[in-house]
C-alpha cells in the first residue's frame, strides 16, 4: 500500500505545482519609471569620434571594429553624465520586430560598456526600429547605414 | 498367394521408383511452364514499349528456341532467334493485342474528348473564393448525339451556395459539346450520353 | 500571382457500370461582367439621383478589381424596372449580372425611395430585389448599402463597402499623422499629428477606438484614442518599450509587447482594471501578437529559433506551437477571419512579401511580388488583403484578392502611407 500512497502524494504535488505555476504567471509588476525627456535637455558633449556602430541584417552582435570604436569612447563616456544609445534598423522586415531588434542592438552596446566598467545607471536605451532611417533609399548601402546604434553623451 | 503379393509389391515398388524418376524428369517441364509465364511478361514489356527485359529470362527463352530451331537451321544466330521469338510471341497473342490496341484507341478518344470538355468548362467557370473549405459538387449531364446538352442537374450539391450557383451559372453558359461528334456512335452512347462533371475546390489558392 | 500549372485530372472509369466522370479543378481567370444600368427617376423628380446612385454602386463594386463592368454606351437598353428587362439584350453582350433600379419618389423632407434588382443573365433569373429609403444627403451611404447587398448576392461573402481603413502618413521627415478614411479613400480624418514616429494602429472591435504606438515622449508608448471625442489615453509606460497593441475580439483587453530591461515579451492588458498578465517569457524577441478569432490563441513572432518565425500560444494553457519553418524570416502573423489560415510577411532571398499558410498545411504561398511588402491587413470578409509597399522612397498601399485574380493599389496620398489597418464590420 505504501508505494501507492507515495505515488498519489507525488501526483498531488504535481497538480499543486502546476496550479502554483499558473497563479504565479499573473505577475504584479514593478514598473521602473522611464522619463523620456531628462537626457534630451542637458548639453550634448561633442566628441571627435564616430558616433555610430553598425550591424548586419537581423543581427545585434558587435564585431571587432565596433568594439574597437567603443573602447575609444570609454574615456569620454566616463566623463559624461548620461549616455544615450539609440537603436535603429533598416526598412526590411516588419516594423514591430524591427523595434525590438533596434532595442536589442542598443542593449548589446550597453552590455559591452557595462562590462568595460561604465555604470549602467547612466545609460539610457531607446529604439526607433525602422522609423527613423538616415538614408531613405532602398539599396544595400542605405540599409547598411541605417542599421546602427547612435551614441550621444550628455 | 504369397508369391503374388511379393510380385505385386515389387511391381508397386518399381512403379514408385519410376514415378520418382519421372517426377525428376518432369522438372524441365515445369521449366517450360516458367518460360511460358516469362512470355506473358515479355509481351507486356513490349506493350509498355519497354524493350529492356530481364537478360537471364531472355537467355532461357533463346536457349529453348535454339533447341527447336537448330533442327531446321543450325546457322541461326542468337539475334535472329530473338526476333523470331518475339514474332512468335506476338503471333500467339495477336488477337489479344488487337483488342488491346482497339481498347487503347477508344480510351484515347474518350480522354481527348474529356480533356476538351474539361477545358471548355474551366474557361467559363468563375470559381468563387472558397479558401476556407474544400468543396465538391457533381453535375449529371445528358447529351444528344449532336452534342447538344439536353439536360443537366446538380445531383450532388456542395455545402456552399455560391459555389453551387457558380456551377449552375457556368453550365447555363454551355449549350453544346460538339466535340462528341468525332466519336463513334457506340462510344458516345457508352460514355457521353450521360456523364458526370465533378467540380472541385481544393480550398487553396490555385 | 504565380499560378500553379493546373494539373487537370481526368478520371475515365473502365468498368462497365460506372459512369464517366470528368473533374473540373480550375476555374476561369475571367471576372464576372456586371452591367450597372443607370438608375431611372420617376417622372417629376428633377435632380438625377438615379444615375448618381448607380455610378456610386459601380465605383464601389469595381474598387478591388473583383468584377468587370459594361460601359453605359455599349448597353442596348436602359431598363429601370423588371417589365422592360430582356435577358437577351445582356446575354449577347456577354454580361453575367445586371443591376437596375429606380428612384420612385422624393418626399418633402428630401427622403428618397429607391428600388433595385439584380439579375443573373446566364440563369435567366432575378436573384435580388430590394427597396431602400434614405436622405438625399446620404446618397453615398445608400449606395454603399445597395453595393453590399449586390456583392453579397453575387459572391456569397459579406459586403465591405462601409468599412474603414486606418493608416499612418509620413509626409516629411518630421511629420507623422494617424489617419482614418472610408475604404475607398474618401472622408479622410486626421486623428493625431506628431513630430515623432507613430506605429501599429489597430481598431477596437466596436470601431469606436484605435490603439497605436507613439514616440511623442521619446519612447514607444501605447495610446488608445476615442474616435468620437478624440480623447487620447496612454497606457502608462510600463517598461522600456511598449508596442504592438492589438484588441481582443471581445474588446476588453489588448495583447501587447512590453520590454523590461530590453527583453520584449507578450502580455495581456485588461483595459478596465489596467492589469498586465505575462504570456511569454523568453530571452529572445517575442513581438507582433494577434488574436485568433475565437480568442483562444495568440500568434506572435519570436526569434527564439535564431530567426524570426511565427508561433501560436494558447491564452489558457500557454502551450506554444511553432507555425512556420520555411526560410529565415516569417513575421507579423495574423489569422484569417475563419481562423483556419494565417497571413504574414515572408522574407525570401532579400525580398519581403505577403504570404499565407493554411494551418492544416505544411506549405506557404507567397501572394505579392514586390520586394518590400509589409503590414498586411485583411478585409473582414477574408477576401482581400491590403498591404504597405514602396515605390522608390514613397510608401503606398497595394491590395490583392485572395482568388489571385485582382491586384490594385489605393489612391496615392500626400506623403508616404504605411501600416494599413482594416476596420471590422459594423454590426
Amino acid at each position: 500500500m505504501e508505494p501507492i500512497g507515495i505515488f498519489i502524494l507525488a501526483m498531488l504535488c504535481q497538480v499543486y505545482s502546476c496550479a502554483a505555476n499558473v497563479s504565479d504567471s499573473v505577475e504584479r509588476m514593478q514598473y521602473a519609471s522611464v522619463a523620456g525627456e531628462e537626457y534630451l535637455q542637458g548639453d550634448k558633449l561633442e566628441t571627435n569620434l564616430d558616433d555610430k556602430v553598425y550591424f548586419d541584417f537581423d543581427k545585434s552582435a558587435l564585431d571587432a571594429e565596433d568594439k574597437n570604436l567603443l573602447e575609444q569612447y570609454l574615456p569620454e563616456i566616463k566623463k559624461a553624465k548620461i549616455v544615450r544609445l539609440e537603436g535603429h534598423c533598416d526598412e526590411r522586415g516588419t516594423r514591430e520586430y524591427n523595434l525590438a531588434l533596434g532595442e536589442r542592438r542598443a542593449l548589446e552596446v550597453r552590455d559591452f560598456l557595462v562590462v568595460k566598467g561604465v555604470s549602467g545607471k547612466k545609460i539610457r536605451v531607446v529604439s526607433f526600429g525602422e522609423e527613423k532611417p538616415l538614408k531613405s533609399a532602398s539599396n544595400e548601402k542605405a540599409w547598411a547605414e541605417n542599421r546602427r546604434v547612435e551614441i550621444s553623451l550628455y | 498367394m504369397n508369391k503374388v503379393l511379393t510380385s505385386l509389391n515389387t511391381f508397386f515398388l518399381i512403379l514408385l521408383f519410376l514415378s520418382l524418376i519421372f517426377s525428376m524428369f518432369s522438372f524441365p517441364k515445369l521449366n517450360i511452364d516458367e518460360t511460358q509465364s516469362i512470355k506473358v511478361n515479355f509481351y507486356e514489356l513490349i506493350q509498355q514499349n519497354d524493350i529492356l527485359f530481364d537478360p537471364p529470362a531472355a537467355n532461357t527463352l533463346i536457349k529453348k528456341e535454339a533447341k527447336k530451331t537448330s533442327a531446321i537451321n543450325e546457322k541461326t544466330n542468337a539475334d535472329e532467334t530473338s526476333i523470331i521469338s518475339k514474332f512468335k510471341i506476338n503471333k500467339l497473342d495477336i488477337k489479344n493485342e488487337i483488342t488491346k490496341i482497339k481498347l487503347s484507341k477508344e480510351r484515347e478518344d474518350i480522354l481527348r474528348v474529356s480533356a476538351i470538355i474539361q477545358q471548355r468548362i474551366s474557361s467559363i467557370w468563375i470559381k468563387p473564393n472558397s479558401l476556407s473549405e474544400s468543396l465538391i459538387a457533381k453535375v449529371l449531364i445528358n447529351l444528344a448525339p449532336s452534342g447538344e446538352i439536353l439536360n443537366f442537374s446538380l445531383i450532388e450539391p456542395s455545402s456552399n451556395t455560391s459555389f453551387n450557383e457558380s456551377i449552375l451559372t457556368a453550365m447555363n453558359k454551355m449549350t453544346f459539346f460538339e466535340e462528341v461528334l468525332s466519336l463513334e456512335r457506340k462510344l458516345f452512347e457508352k460514355n457521353f450520353r450521360n456523364f458526370n462533371l465533378v467540380f472541385k475546390s481544393s480550398g487553396e489558392i490555385e | 500571382m504565380i499560378r500553379f500549372l493546373s494539373i487537370l485530372f481526368i478520371l475515365v472509369s473502365n468498368t462497365i457500370f460506372s459512369i464517366l466522370e470528368i473533374e473540373i479543378l480550375k476555374g476561369s481567370d475571367n471576372l464576372s461582367k456586371v452591367a450597372f444600368v443607370p438608375f431611372g427617376n420617376e417622372s417629376g423628380i428633377e435632380e438625377n439621383y438615379g444615375s448618381q446612385i448607380s455610378k456610386n454602386i459601380e465605383k464601389n463594386m469595381l474598387l478591388f478589381g473583383e468584377f468587370e463592368n459594361l460601359a453605359v454606351n455599349e448597353m442596348l437598353s436602359y431598363p429601370s424596372s423588371e417589365n422592360d428587362f430582356y435577358y437577351r439584350d445582356w446575354k449577347v453582350l456577354g454580361v453575367d449580372y445586371s443591376v437596375i433600379g429606380k428612384v420612385n419618389s422624393v418626399n418633402a423632407l428630401g427622403n428618397l425611395n429607391i428600388s433595385y434588382s439584380l439579375f443573373n443573365i446566364n440563369r435567366r433569373i432575378k436573384i435580388l430585389e430590394g427597396e431602400i429609403v434614405g436622405s438625399e444627403d446620404n446618397i453615398e451611404d445608400i449606395s454603399k448599402i445597395i453595393s453590399n447587398r449586390i456583392y453579397e448576392q453575387i459572391t456569397g461573402l459579406r459586403g465591405i463597402f462601409d468599412t474603414k481603413l486606418a493608416y499612418v502618413i509620413n509626409s516629411d521627415a518630421d511629420t507623422y499623422q494617424m489617419c482614418i478614411s472610408d475604404i475607398d479613400g474618401k472622408n479622410e480624418q486626421i486623428l493625431f499629428t506628431s513630430k515623432a514616429p507613430i506605429m501599429s494602429p489597430d481598431w477596437s472591435p466596436d470601431r469606436k477606438k484605435i490603439a497605436y504606438v507613439s514616440f511623442e515622449n521619446g519612447l514607444a508608448e501605447i495610446f488608445i484614442q476615442d474616435l468620437q471625442s478624440g480623447e487620447r489615453d496612454s497606457i502608462q509606460a510600463l517598461g522600456m518599450t511598449n508596442s504592438a497593441p492589438v484588441w481582443s475580439p471581445d474588446g476588453k483587453s489588448l495583447a501587447l509587447v512590453v520590454s523590461f530591461s530590453g527583453n520584449p515579451d507578450i502580455f495581456l492588458y485588461s483595459i478596465r482594471n489596467k492589469r498586465l498578465v505575462r504570456l511569454t517569457n523568453h530571452y529572445g524577441i517575442d513581438t507582433e501578437p494577434s488574436w485568433s478569432p475565437d480568442s483562444k490563441k495568440i500568434i506572435f513572432t519570436s526569434d527564439r529559433s535564431g530567426s524570426p518565425q511565427l508561433y501560436e500560444i494558447s491564452t489558457k494553457s500557454k502551450r506554444k506551437k511553432r507555425l512556420t519553418r520555411d526560410g529565415n524570416y516569417n513575421a507579423r502573423g495574423r489569422y484569417f477571419p475563419d481562423g483556419k489560415s494565417i497571413f504574414f510577411v515572408h522574407g525570401n532571398n532579400g525580398n519581403f512579401q505577403i504570404a499565407i499558410k493554411k494551418l492544416s498545411s505544411r506549405y506557404i504561398e507567397t501572394l505579392t511580388s514586390t520586394s518590400l511588402d509589409e503590414s498586411p491587413t485583411i478585409s473582414p470578409n477574408g477576401n482581400i488583403i491590403i498591404y504597405a509597399t514602396k515605390d522608390g522612397s514613397n510608401g503606398y498601399l497595394g491590395g490583392i484578392t485572395l482568388d489571385g485574380k485582382a491586384r490594385f493599389s489605393l489612391p496615392v496620398k500626400n506623403g508616404s502611407v504605411r501600416e494599413p489597418a482594416w476596420s471590422p464590420l459594423l454590426n
